[in-house]
């Protein structure tokens, strides 16, 4: 015990303490074959106190089953996932119920995440009912209160979601994750079904609320360059792999990892030269559901070796904060 | 003469007072790609539904003409846009596997497209699908005929979709948000081929997207769009390094870049 309450008792250089960390967390799944299905191989991340960390991968590289195995949805095949000291997974009954509303969790479609029947002001103040917290009577208070943490004018409590935009209706997702004051917001792909200007000002939102509560974000994104303005670690998936994590100031200047680069050559800028042909790695990632031994991203690297068919690359130090798997570094 | 003619159109849907695009125009010349911008709900995807003729649920052309290589596409019969459509103007989507009957086998409907529109026995037809097909990138064409769309990954879909509308070399291709379903690199994989149609082909094109990056690295000119309207028009390097209207600003400033504005 006294090694883990050591750990998240550490302040190091200003740096803040660590509320949860995933200590080699391996998701199996069975397709419907009856194949196994590598979701997340031995994937070992921090989160820390106030800030955020972003995973960012491609389409079925695991980003999603990780994450919602931190809010629970399923436990691990393998591996442990320590918060407050204790390993979630192991919970059941009230002592899982009275962890959830620690971590709450912020979905991809607004439109998808809400009860199309209920008014806005019974969707942001039911966990709060279902625990007990508020009574019927102070609902419309609180919603209010709750609207306007997320800068929603207050009579939108009386809305139901169909008449709000999807920038809004996001809102009202954050507004539902913040009523039970959690440490830890998940949001798994939180902005990607928005426009980018609406983007902007909820990503403005979230970083506001982070500041003002010490909340810590775990961030799911595919754009890579979103997700390096914000997060303050980043950590790139591959295939159930994490391949590299890095702070989030340094993805532009300093991203080692083979996998990364190739994700930074293919962005579209406003500002790139737009008579330079784009760069991409021509093939395409394999299945999940057969990833070839040794390095996951063999097949399309361009410095693979001899070693990278046989061996998988552990994730290494290779800077401050800075942390890659593969054999060429 | 120019390819395509747009004056001065105004679109409204059933009894919605309101049009959904108004006074949009745009000349192109062959060969030439021009990228539409804007946000959800600028109408953008309703300009190229209005070339093709597929405006839905009681959508309309106002006012204006449509002119492809000088003849007007407004008043066409159906026998018309039957020659038209699919050889002279394709079209693709967001996500071709989801335009494709799930229950039937690509090389099936790939088969059935060609001979709609060309005479040509069942061989031949599925031959110069397998042939569309490679040219498009895709290994053993034969194993893709036979397979079915959800067999395929986002990216090979896309290319089916893509094979398919150029097999009868269009000379226009309307692109509705081609990439936006896709991974980063597969992305940069479909906007290469597009590049590389327009090299080989000279297929002019009208590319729809919220992406502004790959809108303008794909553009000669740029349209930027909102509420119906075009709030900025121009060649690319025009409407990126000067645009004219402070929408159009805003709308660049909150495009997230590699080691631009930090929110932390």
């Amino acid at each position: 015990m006294s090694e883990r309450e050591n750990l998240f008792s550490e302040t190091a250089g200003g740096v803040p303490p660590v509320i949860m960390e995933a200590r080699h967390v391996t998701k199996k799944f069975t397709t419907a074959g009856g194949r196994p299905l590598l979701a997340c191989s031995d994937v070992s991340l921090q989160v820390r106190k106030g800030q955020t960390l972003g995973i960012v991968g491609e389409s079925g590289c695991g980003k999603s089953s990780f994450v919602k195995m931190i809010v629970q949805m399923y436990p691990p095949t393998e591996g442990e996932i320590i918060y407050n000291g204790k390993d979630i997974t192991k919970f059941k009954g009230e002592e899982l119920r009275q962890c959830r509303r620690k971590i709450q969790m912020v979905f991809q479609d607004p439109a998808a995440a809400f009860h199309p029947k209920m008014k806005i002001m019974d969707i942001v103040t039911e966990p709060l009912l279902n625990f007990r917290l508020i009574k019927k009577s102070e609902k419309e208070a609180k919603a209010k209160e709750l609207l306007r943490m997320v800068d929603l004018p207050e009579d939108f409590v009386y809305r139901f979601p169909h008449n709000m935009s999807g920038g809004q209706r996001q809102r009202v997702g954050i507004a539902r994750a913040l009523a039970l004051e959690p440490e830890i917001i998940v949001c798994d792909e939180a902005t990607s079904a928005l426009d980018v200007s609406v983007q902007d000002r909820v990503i403005e939102l979230l970083v506001k609320l982070q500041k003002e509560k010490g909340i810590s974000f775990v961030f799911i994104c595919h754009d890579m360059a979103l997700i390096q303005s914000f997060a303050h670690q980043v950590a790139v998936m591959y295939l159930g792999n994490i391949v590299e994590v890095l702070p989030g100031s340094e993805v532009a200047a300093n991203a080692k990892h083979p996998y990364t680069q190739a994700m930074l050559g293919a962005i579209f800028s406003t500002k790139m030269d737009f008579t330079k042909k784009i760069e991409s790695i021509e093939s395409e990632a394999p299945s999940p559901a057969d990833v070839p031994p040794g390095c996951p991203f063999q097949n399309r690297c361009d410095r693979c070796m001899e070693i990278c068919r046989t061996q998988k690359p552990k994730l290494t130090e290779i800077g401050p904060g800075h942390q890659a798997a593969c054999h060429a570094l | 003469m120019d390819l395509l003619n747009v004056k001065d159109i105004t679109v409204t849907y059933g009894r919605n007072p309101r049009p959904t695009i108004e006074h949009f125009s745009l000349d192109m010349k062959e060969g030439e790609i021009v990228s539409i911008v804007g946000e959800s709900g600028s109408g953008k995807t309703t300009v190229i539904r209005a070339i093709l003729g597929l405006l839905p649920g009681g959508g309309k052309v106002d006012q204006g003409d449509i002119l492809f290589q000088g003849q007007s596409l407004l008043n066409l019969k159906k026998e018309q846009w039957r020659e038209l459509r699919g050889s002279q103007i394709s079209m693709i989507f967001q996500d071709s596997g989801a335009m494709i009957n799930p229950i039937r086998r690509i090389g099936d409907q790939f088969v059935e497209y060609i001979r709609t529109h060309q005479k040509m026995s069942r061989k031949e037809a599925w031959n110069k699908g397998v042939e569309m097909l490679e040219k498009m990138r895709l290994p053993s064409g034969d194993t893709i005929m036979r397979n079915y769309p959800f067999q395929l990954s986002g990216g090979m879909r896309q290319r089916v979709g893509i094979a398919m509308s150029m097999t009868f070399q269009p000379k226009l291709l309307l692109a509705d948000e081609p990439t936006s379903a896709l991974d980063v690199t597969t992305q940069a994989q479909i906007v290469r081929q597009f590049m590389e149609l327009r090299e080989s082909y000279g297929t002019a094109m009208i590319v729809v997207t919220h992406n502004i990056g790959v809108a303008a690295y794909m553009a000669d000119k740029l349209i930027v769009m909102q509420y119906g309207k075009v709030v900025d028009a121009g060649t690319r390097d025009e409407v990126m390094n000067n645009p004219a209207s402070e929408y159009t600003k805003n709308l660049l400033a909150a495009v997230p870049e590699m080691g631009g504005k930090r929110y932390v």
